[in-house]
């Protein structure tokens, strides 16, 4: 809470937003496993479950960009940076390991997976990425 | 992009949350300009030239002078 406070507006904005997009990720697939969906899991109407955890996605992405629209240059630049470079190499990981799975029998790895992937990637880099150069 | 930012700054007693404040950024940016992790836009450049009253390559070392 007292980091909270330090934080300027457009950063409390981002982490009240991640959090509400987030918390609604967790609830919805937290549901799914324990079976509070299992009547429409591998019926049709299940896509539109798949679209709602997306726009859940779509919702957080929104939230990054606006953080970016709200900051002053420098967070700006240095946030476009460590995003370019987390999904470069999101992409990159994955595409391998989908070729993997072609040519070499791998285990299959659902596309979903691509998202934690990213935020994974994203707080590996940022340590290292500081400057807007 | 070397500077003379710090010392401006300490030499009026501000800290690098007060000077951002002043210039509508983040107590990061002003960091990141006074450590040259950061090359300022033109208008920020003009921003603190003007908060400090002084030409912008007083403050800002021009690198392909």
């Amino acid at each position: 809470m007292a980091i909270f406070k330090t934080m300027d507006p457009a950063h409390r904005r981002y982490v009240i937003r991640t959090n509400l997009f987030l918390a609604g990720y967790v609830a919805v697939n937290v549901a799914a496993i324990f079976g509070a969906f299992d009547e429409i899991i591998g019926e049709s109407a299940g896509v539109f479950l798949g679209l709602a955890v997306a726009a859940l996605i779509a919702g957080q992405l929104w939230a990054t960009m606006s953080l970016m629209n709200e900051s002053d240059e420098f967070v700006r630049a240095l946030t476009a940076k460590r995003f370019i470079a987390a999904s470069g190499l999101a992409m990159a990981l994955f595409s391998a390991w989908g070729f993997v799975e072609s040519y070499g029998n791998a285990p299959h790895a659902p596309g979903w997976l691509i998202y934690p992937l990213f935020w994974g990637l994203f707080g590996l880099v940022s340590p290292f990425l500081k400057s807007s150069r | 992009m070397r500077n003379r930012l710090r010392d401006l700054r300490t030499g009026r007693g501000w800290t690098q949350e007060q000077l951002g404040q002043a210039l509508g950024v983040s107590r990061q940016a002003v960091n990141a300009l006074e450590t040259e992790k950061h090359d300022p836009s033109l208008d920020l450049a003009y921003r603190i030239a003007v908060m400090f009253g002084r030409p912008v390559e007083d403050i800002f070392d021009n690198p392909h002078a």
